[in-house]
């Protein structure tokens, strides 16, 4: 870690964007900065194509006391991440959402979790503590132990009201949707202002399944806080389980057999199959139009089914630990997978030919729920959701790892940023995620699926490209225990697109734009 | 007042008999169009037989209109399905079956079920009475122009007198007849809630139409809203059937031409039915705001007929 306390922050702000995020080695970069460097520089960097991906707190990081926060930075087409280091003196900050929109949401993240103020910041609101809890609960100070809080509920003062932003005026009124919603589906309460049908102003309010995972991977060895990873979201186990597995093998400076790390790749394609198939599905079904979903309903089934015969869990769970795999998986089995996707594909084409030719469900689908391509930087829209718009990233090509800088892997965007690009995007994605997984299975040979790793201190990220888009990891390991585990899903980024997305739109085409860009609730809310 | 005395009696209770039978056939299809097994043709008398004996869970900030709503609801229905004979003509109607007095039956029964979504007072009930109004209001024109279309081709404002009209001659020496069967058939998906205009089958709240109006519902209030909506729709299917392809339906009141007269409505009915489900899967829901070129088809159609018919 270089010290450039002493820099200029002008002469900063050329080496960051000029040579740390280009630089071989390494893949993440970090930065202390002082605090009248970081002021100055915070204003400069977002015209420099950068982006704010994560910022989250670390209580007595690396010896120091007192809290540091770490700024993630990712530039478009660098490979590298460049990481500002931040030290606070107390637990006040300035916020610098007013550059980088971003980050909104993990300023008043860090602020529940950790307690710290963010003085200049325009949203001082809650994000995942709701207004029962009192005001100095902070469960990720490391003074707050994982404890039976009921008994203090009695107690609990609570912090009020919490306000929504409402469009007000004559004609305008509200319509509240949710927690509770007439189907089975998770918890998440929308707020609309509409005049007639039309949406002028949407405020989501999630966090309703708080279970409190990062505190819970804290003390636990890298090993037992597998299972942390893989409960964060259910349909997203594989990427999250690898991604935990990525920063945990490069702290420990380990490698994973070819062999897993090809399995590992099967896995990951798998999970973005069966996602994708029950998102063209959903957006099917939420347009009225069932007999169109059914088939992808009927294909998610079977891929499902080949991931319990892969790997005992229809969710890939149980698998994926750091250094390759817990076991192997049957190359007979991979050979049959092999050869379904070849009918698999047929059957996927007809499914959407049959879909796409039919003209009420294009009228459904072209330009609604239109995400901007200027919101996806400042926002930090990840995924196909930002592919759709037009901007060509994916974690696979900018920040390859495991094996896929083997394969030639094609970036599939949208220009139109509405559902039906999104359903574009996400439909030849499955066709090529069908492609990596034949071309991993032919390249397959018989060895090891596992290398154990020796435990090291110290700290990494991952970022892995999940089917929602970028999911970024970070860990830190002192003395063989997890001292601070971050995650940041995809979820976590698009549910802001969202309101951006719905406005001007009217109410009944907002369930397709929310399956559109299928976002997770328990992914969001760890 | 015999005849009219039996008419009373048994197109009523044939008509609540046998409407839950054909919103279970659609169901029957519609699912095995998607692949799937569908529910037993029977099961939607036993739900509604589960809700009748159900309690009634009702908001605390309803009044007694969400008590009364159904029940009127269901009254003005039965009272319009006098207006459409099922299975016979009676000799004499004693003013029942004028078309206008039948489409505004229906809309008073509408009113009340929008009336009972909007007192519990959720977001839910209030958007649903307001679409459902909404959509009334820019389609009460064009089943006016429908049912004028009707009443120049056969020439009478009775619908007893239609089917009679229409039982008596060939459909096809009122050809024009099948235009305004289309546009009919365009009323029945509208006014039952089907795709195009809306999803029977949807849990999404905020893109309903007629089930966020009985979303706050439970017990016999649900019952009643499901038959008096099974019900209608048995109406305005009779309405297009008994319109097209009449044969079958009893003039004179025997045993025999009786038991006839079901049986061919059944039969009828359930190809219609039939042909709703597949209807139903073949294109999905329409925008809301998109719903005019639907409706503009059924007017066009009408206005077509009215105009042959003064050519003619």
């Amino acid at each position: 870690m270089d010290n450039e306390k002493k820099i200029p922050a002008n002469l900063l702000l050329n080496k960051i964007c000029q040579d740390y995020f280009t630089r071989a080695e390494p893949n993440e970069f970090y930065l202390p900065v002082s605090e009248e460097a970081f002021a100055e520089l915070i204003p400069q960097l977002p015209k420099f194509e950068t982006l704010l991906i994560s910022l989250f707190c670390v209580e007595n990081f690396a010896g120091s006391t007192g809290f540091t926060l770490f700024y993630v930075l990712e530039k478009r087409r660098a490979q590298n991440f460049v990481i500002l280091l931040r030290r606070l003196n107390g637990n006040e900050a300035s916020s610098i959402a007013e550059y980088f929109p971003s980050a909104g949401w993990f300023e008043r993240e860090i602020r529940d979790g950790f307690g710290i103020e963010f003085t200049n910041s325009v949203d001082k609101r809650r994000l995942f503590l709701h207004e029962g809890y009192p005001h100095d609960f902070h469960p990720l100070l490391k003074s707050f132990k994982n404890r039976d809080i009921t008994e203090n509920r009695k107690s609990m003062s609570g912090a009020g009201k919490y306000l929504f932003k409402e469009v007000k005026g004559s004609g305008v009124y509200q319509i509240l949707v949710g927690p509770v919603h007439a189907g089975i589906i998770e918890p998440g309460h929308f707020h609309f202002s509409v005049i007639g049908e039309t949406i002028f102003n949407l405020e989501v309010r999630l966090f309703y399944k708080h279970r409190g995972l990062e505190k819970l991977a804290e003390g636990k060895t890298p090993a037992e806080a597998i299972i942390v990873a893989e409960t964060i979201s259910g349909d997203e186990s594989a990427a999250n389980t690898v991604a935990y597995c990525l920063a945990v093998e490069k702290i420990a400076q380990g490698s994973v057999p070819e062999r897993a790390g090809y399995l590992r790749t099967i896995l990951l394609e798998m999970e973005r199959i069966y996602s994708h198939l029950g998102d063209l599905a959903g957006m099917n079904v939420d347009i009225a139009f069932p007999v169109g979903a059914s088939d992808f309903f009927v294909l998610r089934e079977e891929i499902l089914r080949f991931n319990e015969t892969l790997t005992g869990s229809r969710f890939l769970k149980g698998l994926i630990c750091p250094g390759g795999l817990k076991r192997d998986i049957d190359s007979r089995d991979l050979f049959k997978l092999y050869s379904y996707l070849d009918s698999f594909l047929r059957r996927l084409r007809r499914a959407a030919d049959y879909v796409l030719h039919n003209e009420s469900v294009i009228d459904r689908l072209d330009t609604t729920g239109v995400i901007k391509k200027e919101l996806v930087q400042p926002l930090n829209i990840t995924g196909p959701a930002a592919r759709a718009s037009g901007v060509g990233i994916d974690n696979r090509i900018d920040h390859p790892y495991g094996i896929y800088p083997f394969f030639e892997l094609a970036i599939r965007t949208q220009e139109k940023g509405d559902v039906h690009s999104r359903f574009d995007v996400k439909l030849s994605e499955i066709q090529d995620s069908v492609e990596i997984i034949q071309k991993s299975v032919s390249a397959l040979k018989s060895g090891s699926v596992l290398d154990p790793i020796s435990l090291k201190d110290g700290y990494g990220l991952a970022v892995v490209e999940s089917a929602r888009g970028q999911n970024l990891h970070w860990v830190y390991i002192k003395n063989g225990l997890i001292e601070r585990y971050k995650v940041r899903t995809a979820s976590f980024c698009n549910w802001q697109s969202i309101e951006h997305a719905v406005i001007g739109n009217i109410v009944p085409d907002f369930p397709l734009i929310n399956k559109s860009l299928n976002l997770s609730y328990a992914g969001t809310d760890l | 007042m015999a005849s009219f005395a039996v008419y009373f009696v048994l197109n009523t209770v044939f008509v609540l008999a046998v409407s839950p039978l054909f919103m279970g056939l659609i169901k029957i299809v519609k699912a095995q169009m998607q692949g799937r097994r569908g529910p037993p043709l029977l099961q939607i008398y036993f739900n509604l037989l589960k809700l009748f004996k159900k309690e009634r869970v009702v908001s605390l900030n309803s009044s007694f209109i969400t008590l009364i709503s159904p029940y009127i609801n269901i009254i003005f229905i039965l009272a319009a399905s006098l207006c459409v004979p099922l299975v016979f003509i009676p000799a004499a109607n004693y003013g029942f079956g004028n078309v206008i007095l039948f489409l505004y039956l229906m809309v008073m029964a509408k009113f009340f079920m929008a009336l009972g979504g909007l007192d519990a007072g959720s977001s839910f009930g209030g958007m649903g009475s307001s679409r459902e109004m909404t959509i009334s209001a820019i389609f009460e024109p064009v089943v006016i122009i429908v049912v004028s279309a009707l009443v120049f081709v056969l020439n009478t404002f009775n619908i007893h007198q239609m089917f009679a009209t229409t039982l008596g001659s060939s459909v096809l020496t009122n050809a024009t007849l099948f235009l305004t069967a289309a546009a009919l058939f365009i009323i029945l998906i509208t006014e039952t809630s089907r795709v195009p205009v809306d999803n029977p089958e949807t849990h999404l709240e905020l893109t309903m139409v007629h089930e966020a109006m009985i979303l706050e519902s439970s017990g016999p209030n649900l019952a009643l809203m499901e038959l008096s909506h099974a019900i209608k729709s048995t109406l305005l299917m009779a309405l297009l059937i008994n319109i097209l392809v009449p044969w079958g339906l009893a003039a004179s009141v025997t045993p025999l031409n009786l038991l006839i007269g079901m049986l061919t409505f059944l039969l009828k009915g359930s190809i219609l039915a039939i042909f709703m489900a597949v209807f139903e899967s073949v294109m999905a829901k329409s925008r809301l705001f998109g719903l005019r070129t639907f409706f503009i088809l059924a007017f066009a159609l009408a206005f077509v007929t009215i105009v042959f018919e003064l050519l003619v």
